[in-house]
């Protein structure tokens, strides 16, 4: 238990706020941010959207972990919660943890802009690495999407015959995939044992080919990826 | 007219009533009461021209006896077709009476002084009853203000004619017509000759002669005056008639009767020659009546041509009865009442606010009934015409109805059948979504936990292997659960979940998504599992380098939606309908929509369906075009 002047001291101190109803998911998340202690705070647990913004107005957390299916409808409460609070309090920094792999949500989640918003799957919630990469990504204004919710759908448009992906390499592929989840070049660079020179030729050469301008901007060049990912073949094609 | 049986209630709500089934009344075979009949009407003839003939009193004889057989003739004709058009009316049974008095005043023309007396009272009988035939044509009773005129007739006999008898040498007939005129036999009811006391009698009697004549021209002319259309039709021949048998017995009785003139001989072959035609004017009345039924008939039949309204209907009956307070009522089998067009209990009671009905149906059960004027009563073959079109038209609508109500219970009961299946799917997938999924994920956190732990020991990478076995049991529960019900489409609607759809689809898609807003969970149901079948379709059949196209949008009317390929395609025939299609059809038509499925080899595939939106579903005011 580290000192109250050892946690002033200490540079990131994230103060949490979590939101989950189902009991045996909420204690899932406990123990793994336990084994946090050091780095996170957690100020309270909430079962429903109510609670979670009286409690966001209470203590002034800088991160906010949420259910995606909550009381009271049970259908999309943590983006609702992610909505309200980009307007209430910007600073505050958004984790979305949901049973769902379907990249509708995590596009959806960053409809009202993509900064200091995380999608993850819940399963992942006890990897330790992943856990808090998106706690300091969003407390720090990043984005992070769930490698598998882009692996599921770089899978699924792979499969489809004429694909735009199917004309950029494997490489360019899998980098457009780190992209999309939110890894930074350096990180991608580390995951696919490249240097991250060739990451960022990489980069370079799919975002020209796939006409995407390559922003600065971290948390919008997840978006582009991401909707690039999701919908670039979706539009209507004149020949049809 | 077709088969129909026509009932007339006299009660509230009455069911056994009297019942008849007609044939076309001219045209059908004449029964053994017509033919006994008119046998006793020759036979009464026959006797009265032999009575007179025998008496040989007068120079007159010949004609008198000519004239009352010629009068029977005419009346049992009259009566006869009337039993025959209207059995139903009792006009015909009074016409054969009046036959049977005129028979009776055949006695007349006997030299028997009490057979004459006999005779005499049945001419004055005659004239009573002829004028009761004018003043209820074509109904059977004296009601209202034709009382007056009959009471003035009855007044004259009873007040003046029958006393003058006792005190009178001489029986005198109706204004002075009798079968003798100088010979006649003496009276064998005088009680005393008193000339003073017979004066008297004599006046009362022409009074009272006078107005009733009078009376009765009045009358009729009053009636026809204010007749309806269709009663005016009824009557006019009867009127044109009666006229000259009204017109000299009214000069007669005010001239002859009270300036004491003797009727001239022209008068008496007048009137004598109106007698015998004017029951003509009943039949002649009743085949217009007939005729214009007839033309009725034809008349509605061309105007109910096409699927008219109750009300459309109502409205024609109004018009064709000239009755613009008629009403159509209908009958409930089942509640045993009759109803309007609102569906307002309707009680029938034809004494209510001068309305009458008739029941129309078939067999013996009644369907609806006619409410109409009182004075169109008598207007049988008339009111017959405008039910029958009218029943022939709405039970035509209402065998259309119970068509259209058992298509619609057997489209609920599919609708239900599928929605029940559709909601169990849903509540399937929430329950593996809140139940092993969630106890799963909370596992892997844990699972993970521990790896954390034990990664030090040998013990990592034995957890490392159940974990990856742990994502594949989830990702197998996630597509499970998915398949079973996208939840996406029960949070987001139609076009988000088709969206996704479209994003995990193996063939190359584009795609136009119109927000359609929120239907029913059943239609937004059966859209998304054609458009996946369709998609799946695509994938199998369409062949290699097939592109298709999604298209999802809305109309005034319907949502709609698409899907095409230019693949291969196929020759559309029953038999290639395989269970993808069957289902495709079946999900929709469910829940009312239509499906198209068009193709032909080398051309592609479309399927192309809608659904139609409903009064529920909700759709924002900027969707709602």
């Amino acid at each position: 238990m580290p000192s109250v002047s050892e946690v002033a001291d200490r540079e990131a101190v994230y103060r949490l706020v979590v939101a989950e109803d189902a009991y045996l998911i909420r204690e899932g998340i406990r123990s793994a941010l336990e084994r946090e202690e050091d780095e996170v705070d957690v100020l309270e647990y909430c079962p429903d959207l109510d609670s979670l913004l009286r409690a966001v107005e209470e203590h002034r957390p800088n991160v906010v972990i949420t259910d995606i299916r909550m009381p009271p409808t049970n259908t999309d409460e943590g983006i609702q919660a992610a909505t309200a609070l980009r307007e209430d309090h910007p600073e505050v920094g958004v984790v979305v943890i949901s049973q769902y792999v379907s990249p509708h949500y995590a596009l959806k989640l960053f409809e009202h802009g993509s900064a200091g918003r995380a999608y993850l799957l819940k399963e992942h919630v006890g990897h330790r690495i992943q856990l808090m990469e998106a706690i300091r990504e969003v407390a720090a204004g990043g984005s992070v999407v769930d490698p598998k919710v882009v692996d599921v759908l770089v899978e699924a448009r792979m499969r489809a015959k004429n694909s735009l992906l199917a004309r950029l390499s494997t490489r360019e592929r899998e980098v457009l995939a780190g992209v999309a989840t939110g890894a930074s070049n350096a990180a991608i660079a580390e995951s696919l044992f490249l240097t991250k020179r060739a990451v960022e030729k990489n980069i370079n050469s799919l975002f020209a080919k796939l006409d995407l301008t390559d922003d600065k901007a971290t948390s919008r060049r997840v978006r582009a990826a991401l909707l690039f990912i999701a919908d670039s073949d979706l539009e209507e094609r004149a020949d049809l | 007219m077709n088969r129909s049986a026509v009932s007339r209630g006299a009660g509230l709500g009455q069911l056994d009533l009297e019942t008849e089934v007609r044939e076309s009344a001219f045209g059908a075979a004449l029964t053994k009461s017509d033919l006994a009949v008119i046998a006793l009407a020759f036979a009464g003839a026959a006797a009265a021209a032999a009575i007179v003939a025998t008496g040989g009193v007068t120079s007159e004889t010949t004609a008198f006896s000519a004239v009352l057989v010629a009068n029977i003739a005419t009346l049992a004709l009259g009566g006869l077709v009337w039993r025959r058009g209207r059995p139903s009316s009792a006009f015909g049974n009074l016409l054969l009476a009046e036959g049977a008095l005129v028979l009776v005043s055949s006695l007349a023309g006997s030299p028997n002084s009490v057979l004459y007396l006999i005779g005499m009272l049945g001419v004055w009988a005659v004239a009573l009853g002829a004028t009761w035939l004018l003043l209820v044509f074509p109904g059977s009773r004296v009601s209202g203000a034709a009382w007056l005129v009959m009471g003035a007739a009855l007044g004259t006999f009873l007040l003046g004619a029958l006393p003058l008898i006792f005190v009178s040498p001489s029986v005198f007939g109706v204004s002075g017509i009798a079968g003798c005129a100088a010979a006649c036999p003496a009276n064998p009811a005088l009680v005393a000759h008193a000339p003073t006391v017979a004066e008297v009698f004599r006046h009362v009697e022409g009074g009272f002669q006078a107005a009733w004549g009078i009376g009765l021209v009045l009358y009729l002319a009053g009636r026809f005056a204010w007749a309806t259309r269709a009663r005016r039709r009824l009557t006019f021949p009867v009127l044109v008639s009666a006229a000259p048998l009204v017109a000299v017995f009214t000069i007669n009785a005010v001239v002859v009767d009270l300036a004491g003139v003797r009727p001239s001989s022209a008068g008496i072959a007048i009137f004598a020659g109106a007698r015998i035609l004017y029951p003509l004017g009943f039949i002649a009345g009743l085949l217009f009546a007939r005729a214009y039924a007839g033309e009725t008939l034809a008349f509605m039949a061309r105007k109910l041509v096409g699927r008219p309204s109750v009300a459309a209907v109502e409205q024609l009956v109004r018009r064709v009865l000239d009755d613009p307070l008629a009403r159509l009522v209908f009958w409930l089998p089942r509640s045993g009442q009759f109803v309007d067009r609102h569906g307002v209990r309707t009680v029938l009671d034809p004494a209510y606010e001068g309305l009458t009905w008739r029941a129309f149906g078939h067999g013996d059960t009644q369907v609806l009934a006619v409410v109409h004027d009182v004075a169109l009563g008598e207007d049988t073959e008339l009111v017959e015409a405008v039910g029958a079109a009218a029943l022939l038209t709405l039970e035509n609508r209402r065998l259309e109805h119970d068509l259209l109500d058992s298509v619609d219970a057997l489209r609920a009961s599919q609708r239900r059948l599928v929605g029940a299946a559709s909601a169990e799917r849903r509540k399937i997938e929430r329950d593996l979504h809140d139940g092993v999924q969630q106890k799963l994920v909370a596992l892997r956190i844990q699972l993970e936990l521990l790896r954390d732990l034990a990664r030090e020991s040998g013990l990592g990478s034995r957890l490392e292997g159940l974990a990856t076995d742990f994502d594949d049991a989830l990702d197998e529960l996630r597509s499970t659960a998915h398949g079973i019900y996208p939840p996406l489409l029960a949070d987001e609607g139609l076009d988000a979940a088709l969206r996704e759809v479209a994003r995990r689809a193996s063939v190359p898609l584009t795609v136009d998504l119109e927000d359609v807003g929120r239907l029913s969970e059943d239609r937004e149901t059966a859209i998304y599992y054609c458009c996946l079948e369709a998609l799946q379709n695509v994938a199998k059949h369409a062949g290699e380098d097939a592109v298709a196209s999604l298209r999802l949008w809305r109309d005034r009317k319907a949502v709609r939606f698409s899907v095409r390929d230019d693949g291969v395609g196929f020759v559309p025939r029953p038999a290639t309908k395989g269970a993808g299609l069957t289902n495709m059809t079946d999900r929709i038509g469910a829940v009312g929509g239509t499906l198209a499925v068009r193709s032909n080899p080398g051309e592609g595939t479309s399927v192309l369906g809608g659904v139609a939106i409903e009064a529920s579903d909700r759709i924002d005011d900027a969707v709602r075009v």
